[in-house]
């Protein structure tokens, strides 16, 4: 059953929602303006991460080995959140060419900032968050939304800067769950 | 435990929940911007409705099927009392979650190109699932002696951004997008339940804790693998 599931998801995801995320990114291109660029690709990771299945699984799975302490509705918006921000950061970053080692290392540094001061039962969930929000709809859509984005955006290469925006785009939902951990506490 | 039907009932809940809101905003992009032609569209809002179903399929089969035997596998190894049978049944797992991954190949074969040849396609796959599986190991082993996570990741995370300085611009992407790609849906529920369910059987441990850590860990090993490979890369470019 899951892999029945999962294979119909992937058909619907080639049809539905590449297409979509294609269309989007070069639409946003040829518009131009960097605030409608920026509301735009926020929404849809946003909206993408909440959808993706194995972030909804888990979520219910957090949530019941934290026997409700945890909200699931409070770790969907954090994490969610996290990766629209993230994915704004890494579209500006093409677009003003800043070298990716700096925003990871800027990024990487403060997780390790923030995690000393992230309650313990906050810690592991945050640093698995990264890794939930690399599911097969937050990754397809984003790659499309990314790599239609930045093919007309003054002539970057898809390739040297498509690479490197999934990974930039987890390490939001850690934060953000880290920082949910913070505030709750 | 839920029952299948109910278990039915809430994937679908969780799905409508879940879809909603992106065709809501696919509609409204439709409407002001995109304006496909009607054939077109319907196709698209077809596809979503394919997504849609299999999506309340995949969550209503791990629920039923997938998060329970995993638990139940984490729970069986976690109760033994010579430890490194988790351990070990950490690294089969890792091994086989990378090496069955297809994702994982089309990154290889990427990296192949990036290297112009220089990188094998295979090597790194060997390589790659060696490493998923070594630090799921140390993930196990974790769970079985209580070491904070902290411990593990600060490290992993301090390697990460020294290599950043050091490894060849090009495999900076590449590497931290293969953290994506190993961290694959079935990699992920499968692995997870198994640590949650070892977790609940060490003595002294806390699922929510011990439990949680180990998708982050197998996020981390491509990242320090694949650009430790562009530091060889970049030394070998310098020496020629």
């Amino acid at each position: 059953m899951v892999g029945m599931g999962f294979t119909l998801f992937l058909m619907g995801v080639k049809i539905g929602m590449l297409p979509m995320g294609e269309g989007i990114g070069s639409e946003l291109s040829s518009r131009g303006s960097i605030l409608f660029i920026v509301v735009v690709i926020f929404s849809i990771s946003f909206l993408v991460v909440v959808a993706d299945p194995v972030v909804r699984a888990m979520t219910i799975v957090i949530n019941d080995v934290s026997s409700d302490s945890i909200s699931r509705s409070a770790l969907l918006f954090a994490m969610a959140l996290g990766a629209g921000i993230f994915m704004v950061l890494s579209m500006l970053r093409i677009i003003y060419n800043v070298p990716i080692k700096y925003l990871y290392a800027g990024s990487y540094l403060l997780v390790i900032l923030l995690s000393f001061f992230t309650p313990a039962e906050y810690l592991s969930i945050s640093f698995d968050a990264g890794g939930m929000t690399t599911g097969p709809m937050t990754v397809p859509v984003i790659l499309a939304l990314g790599i239609g984005a930045s093919t007309v955006m003054a002539g970057r290469s898809p390739l040297a800067d498509g690479f490197g925006l999934i990974g930039f785009a987890t390490i939001g939902p850690i934060l953000g769950v880290m920082l949910l951990g913070v505030l709750l506490h | 435990m839920a029952t299948v039907v109910e278990s039915m009932r809430n994937a679908i809940i969780e799905v409508v929940q879940a879809i909603i809101p992106l065709v809501v905003f696919f509609l409204i992009f439709q409407a002001a911007y995109l304006r496909y032609p009607l054939n077109y569209f319907l196709r698209l809002l077809l596809g979503m409705a394919l997504a849609a179903v299999g999506l309340v399929l995949f969550i209503a089969g791990v629920f039923i099927g997938f998060l329970p035997a995993g638990e139940d596998i984490g729970r069986f190894f976690g109760s033994f009392e010579e430890k490194w049978m988790l351990i070990a049944l950490g690294v089969l797992l890792g091994f086989l979650a990378t090496y069955a991954e297809p994702a994982v190949r089309v990154l290889c074969y990427q990296v192949e190109k990036a290297s112009t040849g220089y990188v094998n396609s295979r090597l790194m796959l060997y390589t790659l699932s060696i490493g998923v599986a070594v630090l799921v190991g140390i993930g196990m082993a974790r769970i079985s002696y209580g070491i904070p996570l902290a411990y593990i990741i600060i490290p992993g995370y301090l390697l990460a951004v020294l290599l950043l300085f050091v490894s060849d611009r090009d495999f900076i992407g590449v590497s931290f997008d293969a953290g994506g790609v190993t961290t694959g849906p079935m990699a992920v529920t499968f692995l997870m339940s198994v640590a949650v369910g070892a977790a609940a059987m060490i003595e002294g441990g806390d699922p929510l804790i011990d439990g949680f850590g180990l998708i982050a860990l197998i996020a981390l090993a491509p990242i320090i693998f694949v650009m430790s490979l562009g530091v060889i890369i970049r030394l070998k470019k310098g020496g020629e």
